[in-house]
C-alpha cells in the first residue's frame, strides 16, 4: 500500500508494523509527531502496546530499559536536547544489551535555540553502545525502523535510527507500506535471552569488578562487530521480501571515479543529483553513502574508496576543536590502506543548524577538493567551512 | 533465538551482561539496616469519634471484601440499634472521616442503616408480617449463661444497650419500662418522619431475641416496688430525662401552651390531641425542629422562634433546611415575651401571671383563648459588649405572631424522686463514674440520668460502658480476680467510646500489633486514592400533609451503601492493598494467603519506602531489635 506520509509517520508506521509492546515518551518539544501518531494507534487499538507518558526523556529511556529488561519490545523517539538528556541511560541500555529501538530526529543542539537539522545530537552519543543508522528517504525510514528491531534483537544491542529534521521528518513522500502479515513473517515476536523474572530472580547491572568488566565490554564490542554482518543478512532478507536494499554503505556511480563524495542523511539525495549532472558532462565523480555509523563500516569503506584519488566528505556536524566527524572517522579507517590506494580526504563542514545544502554548495566542495588536489595532492590540513560568511 | 538460563551464555568467561549467576537471595541486604519497618494497625478516626464505640473501619473493610453478614455481625457486637442510629445519629464519624479532607466523607450513617436493615427484612414503615420469626442475633457473640440477674430501669437507648450487651454476656436481664412499649425517647420522643415505629420495634425484637425480657407499664414508685428491683444482683438506672422545667413566661395552665416533648409523645403514641392551625414552636434544638415538622405534617402553619442566629441552632442544619422547604417559617434572633389572649374575661386566669408587654385582649381582661405570641427582636452582643445571648432587645421591635398553640422545646431534666435518698447526686443527675458505678454497690446509672450528652449514640455508648461495669462487678463478686477495666485500652484511640469486643477479647477481625492511637492524617498517603464523590442520602419529596408521617430520609439503596463502604480509606489498618509489597526494592515483603504480609528482615534494608508509601499509615519504622 502506497501512502504519502511524512518521515515522522513513516517511523510510526514502522513501529506499529513491528508490533512494539511498550512505548515511552515525553510528549513535549523536542518530541515529534512520531509518538503522537503512536499514541493514537495505541488508543485506537491498532497497536496493542502500553503507552507510557513520562515526565522527561531521561524517564522515557528508563521506562524503555525497564520494559526491555522484562522481555518486551520497547520503542521511544526523541531529538536534540531530549537525546542529550538521555545520555546516562543510553549507556545503561547499551551496556545492558537491551534491544531498544529509538528514532532520533536529527536536530542541531542549542544554544542558540534551534529546531533545524544537523547531526550533532546523535553523533554526540557515538560511544554509548548504540547502533546508529542514518536514513535518506521516508521509505528508508520506514524500512529501517522495522529492520532495526530485528537487528537489535539479533545482537542484543539498542538501535538508533536517525532522520533529518524537516527534510525528512516533516516532508511528505510516497512510501510503500508493507502489510502486517509481510512484516510478521520478517520479524517474529521477541524472544529475550535474559529477562526479569520473579520466578528466577537475578541481579542485573550490579557491581562488576575489574576481574570481569573488561570481558563484558569485549563481548559488547564483539556484538557490534557481529552487527555489521547481521545487518547485511537482514538487509538481504529485506531485499528478497520487499525488493529494497540499503546496506551499511551504498556506492553510487563509483565506476572509475576520480573523486568520491561521502555523505549521510538527505544530503545524499542532493549529491546524487550533482553526481548525475557531472557524469552527464563526462566527469568521473561518484558517491558513497554511509548509512551505518555504528558499528563503523570501515572494511566496506576501504573497499569502496581504496584507490579513489580524491574523497570529499560532507559533514553536517562538527566536533568543535577537531573536524567533521564522518571525515575524522573516515581518515582513521582509510589510513591503513597502502599509500598508493589511500585517497586524499577533504573534509567540508556544511549545512549546520539546518542551513540548506544545495547542488551549488556541493559543487563548491567538489571544486575546492579539485583545487586542493592540484598540483600537489596534499589535502587541506583542516576541514573547510563551506557557505559561511567570511 | 531459544531462551537460555542466565549464566549459560558464557564467552571470555562472562555472560553478555552484568547478571548475577545466583538469585538475589544471595545478597542479604538486611545486614545494612539499623531501622526497620513493622506492620502496625492503628485506630481509624471514625472509630474514635463514634459515641457508640463501633468498629466502623472494620465493618467497611468486611463490606469491601463482600462479607456482608460478617460486617453486620461486627456492627451488632457494638451497636444493638444500627437501623435506629443509621437514621438519627448526628454522625460525628462523618466529621472525623479522613476522606473529608480529600473529597467527601464516607456516608457512614447510610452504611450503618443498611447493615441494621440487613436482617430486618424491610426498609419501609410497614409493620412486621405476622408469623415472622424473631430476628437472629449473631451466635458468636453469646457467652455461656450466668446465674446473676440484672434489672434495667428504663428502656431508652442507654437501657436497651446495657440490657443487650449484658444478655450477650450471659446474664438474665429484666427491663422495666414505665410506658406501654419499650424504647423510651426513641419510642415516644422521635417523630415518625425520622424513625418509623416499625423499624424500632424490630430492632427491639432483636434485643428480645438476645434474651432480654421487658416489663412495660411498670413505673417505679407507682406500680413497681423498689423491692422488686432490689431482688436483682445488679441494677442499672437509665430513666432518662423527661421532667419539663417551665420557663417564667409560660402560662402552662393554658392548654394551648404545651411541652413539645408531650406533643411528640402523643403523636408517637397514636393519640394526638388536636393541634392548632397556627403553631409557634420555641427553641433551637432537634426536639424543636421535630415538633415543628410533626405539626407541619398534621396540617398546621408553623413558626419556629429561636433567640439566636440560624447557624447557632443546635438542631441538625439539614433538618432545619428540610423543614423550611416543607413550609416552616423560621424567626431567628427573636424571643417571646408574652402571650396574647382573646378578650373574654376570666377570673381564673390572673393577668399578673403573664409577663406581657401587651394589653391582653379587648377591654384589658384576660381570657383562656390564645391568639398570639408577643415577641421582640434581639441582637447579638457587639464586640466587647456584655450581655447574655438573646437578651439584647432591639428597641421598638415588638411584634406578634398569630398563634393558637405554643410548643416549648426548651429541654427536660432527669427526675430522681423514686431513687434511694442516700444515693449521691449532682444537681438533677446521679453521680457515677465512667463504668456507671454509683455510691451504692451494685447500683449503676448512665445516660441522661447520669448527665451524659443527650444523643441516642451517646446513650448507647453509655449503656455499653455500664454493661462492662456490671459484668466486671458481678464477676468480681463471684470470686474472679479481675483488674479494673482499663479505659485507655478499651476506648478506641484512648478517647473514643469503649469496645465491648475488646472487653470480651474475642475480636473476629485480625489485628496486627495494634496501637491504640488514632492514625494521624499525615500518615495517610492520599496519592494512592482517587476522587469519588459521596453518595448522599435519598430524600422523599417534601410532601407533608399528604403522606403524613412517612419517613423523609430514605437512606441509600444497598448497592449504593456498599459502594460507599468501598470508598473507605481504611485509615490506619492494613487492607491488603499490596503497595508495600510492590514498592519494596528488596522483594522482602510477601503476602499471606488470608490476610496481611510478612517482612523478611534478612533482606529488608530499612529503606522505609513501605512505611512512607503505605496509603493508610498501617506501618511503623522502628529501631532494629526494638
Amino acid at each position: 500500500m502506497k501512502k504519502v506520509i511524512i518521515g515522522n509517520h513513516a517511523v510510526s508506521w514502522g513501529v506499529q508494523l513491528a508490533r512494539a509492546e511498550v512505548i515511552a515518551a515525553y510528549p513535549i518539544t523536542p518530541q515529534t509527531q512520531i509518538v503522537e501518531a503512536l499514541s493514537e494507534m495505541c488508543a485506537s487499538g491498532d497497536l496493542k502496546a502500553r503507552f507510557i507518558k513520562v515526565e522527561s526523556e531521561h524517564s522515557a529511556m528508563a521506562a524503555c530499559i525497564g520494559a526491555s529488561a522484562t522481555g518486551a519490545r520497547a520503542f521511544t523517539a526523541t531529538s536534540s536536547q531530549g537525546l542529550a538528556l538521555m545520555h546516562e541511560l543510553l549507556h545503561w541500555a547499551g551496556g545492558g544489551r537491551l534491544p531498544i529501538v529509538m528514532a532520533d530526529v536529527n536536530r542541531a543542539m542549542a544554544p542558540g535555540w534551534t529546531v533545524w537539522t544537523d547531526q550533532n545530537d546523535s553523533l554526540s552519543q557515538r560511544d554509548t553502545g548504540w547502533i546508529q543508522l542514518y536514513c535518506e528517504t521516508n521509505q528508508e525510514v520506514l524500512d529501517t525502523t522495522i529492520q532495526a528491531f530485528k537487528l537489535a534483537e539479533a545482537v542484543d544491542l539498542p538501535v538508533m535510527l536517525v532522520l533529518d529534521a524537516f527534510y525528512l521528518s516533516h516532508t511528505s513522500e510516497p512510501v510503500d507500506i508493507p502489510t502486517a502479515a509481510e512484516v510478521d513473517a520478517f520479524l517474529p515476536p521477541r524472544t529475550a535471552r535474559y529477562k526479569l523474572d520473579t520466578a528466577d530472580p537475578h541481579a542485573y547491572g550490579a557491581l562488576t569488578t575489574p576481574a570481569v568488566y573488561m570481558e563484558m565490554r569485549l563481548r559488547q564490542q564483539e556484538a557490534m562487530e557481529r552487527a555489521r554482518v547481521v545487518l547485511e543478512e537482514i538487509d538481504a532478507e529485506w531485499g528478497r521480501r520487499f525488493g529494497r536494499r540499503y546496506g551499511a554503505i551504498e556506492s553510487y556511480r563509483m565506476e572509475g571515479a576520480q573523486l568520491a563524495l561521502v555523505t549521510s542523511g538527505t544530503i545524499t539525495s542532493t549529491s546524487r543529483q550533482v553526481v548525475n549532472d557531472l557524469r552527464d558532462r563526462g566527469e568521473k565523480v561518484g558517491l558513497v553513502k554511509v548509512r551505518m555509523f555504528r558499528p563503523f563500516p570501515g572494511e566496506a569503506l576501504r573497499a569502496a574508496l581504496g584507490g579513489v584519488p580524491q574523497v570529499a566528505v560532507l559533514d553536517r556536524n562538527i566536533s568543535p576543536g577537531h573536524s567533521g566527524i564522518f571525515a575524522e572517522e573516515l581518515r582513521a579507517a582509510l589510513y591503513d590502506l597502502p599509500p598508493g590506494r589511500r585517497p586524499a580526504i577533504h573534509g567540508y563542514i556544511v549545512g549546520l543548524g539546518g542551513r540548506d545544502v544545495t547542488p551549488a554548495t556541493i559543487l563548491d566542495c567538489i571544486a575546492r577538493a579539485r583545487a586542493a588536489a592540484s598540483p600537489s595532492t596534499a589535502p587541506e590540513p583542516e576541514d573547510i567551512w563551506v557557505g559561511v560568511t567570511p | 533465538m531459544p531462551e537460555k538460563p542466565a549464566g549459560q551464555d558464557l564467552a571470555h568467561g562472562v555472560p553478555p551482561i552484568a547478571v548475577s549467576s545466583t538469585s538475589t537471595l544471595a545478597n542479604r541486604t538486611g545486614s545494612w539496616k539499623y531501622i526497620q519497618p513493622i506492620y502496625q494497625d492503628r485506630v481509624a478516626p471514625c472509630n474514635a469519634a463514634c459515641p457508640v464505640g463501633v468498629d466502623i473501619e472494620g465493618c467497611m473493610d468486611l463490606l469491601r471484601r463482600g462479607k456482608l453478614d460478617e460486617a453486620r455481625d461486627l456492627m451488632l457486637r457494638e451497636n444493638p440499634l444500627p437501623a435506629v442510629t443509621g437514621r438519627v445519629c448526628e454522625h460525628p464519624c462523618h466529621t472525623a472521616c479522613s476522606r473529608g479532607a480529600f473529597d467527601e466523607p464516607v456516608n457512614i450513617r447510610a452504611v450503618e442503616r443498611m447493615l441494621g436493615e440487613r436482617d430486618l427484612g424491610a426498609r419501609t414503615n410497614a409493620a412486621r408480617p405476622k408469623g415472622d420469626a424473631a430476628t437472629p442475633v449473631p451466635a458468636a457473640a453469646s457467652r455461656p449463661r450466668r446465674k446473676e440477674k440484672v434489672a434495667v430501669v428504663g428502656s431508652g437507648p442507654a437501657g436497651l444497650a446495657c440490657a443487650y450487651h449484658l444478655a450477650r454476656l450471659g446474664y438474665a436481664v429484666n427491663v422495666f419500662e414505665s410506658d406501654p412499649e419499650p424504647g423510651g425517647r426513641l419510642r415516644y420522643g422521635i417523630p415518625d418522619h425520622k424513625l418509623p415505629r416499625a423499624v424500632l420495634a424490630r430492632e427491639i425484637d432483636r434485643i428480645r431475641a438476645a434474651g432480654v425480657t421487658f416489663r412495660c407499664d411498670a413505673r417505679l414508685g407507682k406500680n413497681l416496688a423498689w423491692e422488686t428491683i432490689e431482688r436483682h444482683d445488679a441494677i442499672f438506672i437509665a430513666t432518662g430525662a423527661r421532667e419539663h422545667e417551665p420557663r417564667d413566661w409560660e402560662r402552662h395552665d393554658l392548654p394551648a401552651v404545651r411541652s413539645g416533648l408531650d406533643f411528640l409523645r402523643e403523636v408517637r403514641a397514636g393519640e394526638p390531641k388536636a393541634v392548632g392551625q397556627r403553631v409557634v414552636v420555641i427553641g433551637g434544638t432537634d426536639e424543636a425542629v421535630d415538633c415543628a415538622r410533626t405539626a407541619l405534617r398534621l396540617g398546621s402553619e408553623v413558626v419556629l422562634l429561636f433567640h439566636g442566629a440560624r447557624e447557632e441552632m443546635e438542631a441538625d442544619a439539614e433538618a432545619v433546611a428540610a423543614a423550611c422547604r416543607e413550609g416552616l417559617r423560621l424567626e431567628c434572633l427573636a424571643r417571646p415575651v408574652g402571650l396574647q389572649l382573646a378578650g373574654h374575661a376570666s377570673d381564673e386566669q390572673p393577668l399578673e401571671a403573664i409577663e406581657s408587654m401587651f394589653e391582653a385582649g379587648e377591654g384589658g381582661l384576660p381570657s383562656t383563648r390564645l391568639v398570639g405570641v408577643a415577641c421582640v427582636r434581639v441582637r447579638p452582643p457587639a464586640a466587647g459588649e456584655g450581655g447574655a445571648p438573646g437578651r439584647l432587645t432591639v428597641p421598638g421591635s415588638a411584634f406578634v405572631i398569630s398563634a393558637d398553640t405554643v410548643l416549648t422545646a426548651a429541654g427536660a431534666e432527669p427526675g430522681c424522686d423514686f431513687l434511694p435518698p442516700d444515693l449521691h447526686r449532682r444537681g438533677f443527675t446521679i453521680r457515677c463514674d465512667e463504668w456507671g458505678r454509683t455510691s451504692k454497690a451494685g447500683l449503676f446509672a448512665g445516660g441522661d440520668v447520669a448527665g451524659e450528652p443527650r444523643t441516642v449514640a451517646h446513650a448507647l455508648g453509655a449503656g455499653k460502658r455500664v454493661a462492662i461495669g456490671i459484668d466486671h462487678w458481678l464477676r468480681q463478686r463471684a470470686g474472679e480476680s479481675l483488674p479494673e477495666p482499663d479505659p485507655k485500652s478499651l476506648r478506641y484511640g484512648a478517647n473514643g467510646n469503649v469496645s465491648i469486643t475488646r472487653w470480651r477479647g474475642d475480636d473476629p477481625v485480625p489485628r496486627v500489633n495494634e496501637l491504640n492511637e488514632v492514625v494521624p492524617r499525615e500518615m495517610l498517603n492520599f496519592a494512592y486514592f482517587t476522587h469519588e464523590p459521596s453518595r448522599h442520602d435519598r430524600w422523599s419529596a417534601p410532601g407533608f400533609g399528604t403522606s403524613a408521617l412517612a419517613e423523609v430520609n430514605l437512606g441509600l439503596p444497598p448497592a449504593d451503601a456498599l459502594a460507599e463502604a468501598k470508598r473507605c480509606l481504611n485509615c490506619g489498618v492494613c487492607n491488603d492493598c499490596d503497595v508495600c509489597m510492590i514498592v519494596c526494592p528488596d522483594v522482602a515483603i510477601h503476602r499471606h494467603a488470608e490476610h496481611g504480609f510478612s517482612l523478611s528482615y534478612k533482606y529488608c534494608k530499612g529503606c522505609g519506602l513501605c512505611v512512607t508509601e503505605c496509603p493508610r499509615g498501617a506501618m511503623t519504622m522502628t529501631r532494629e531489635g526494638l
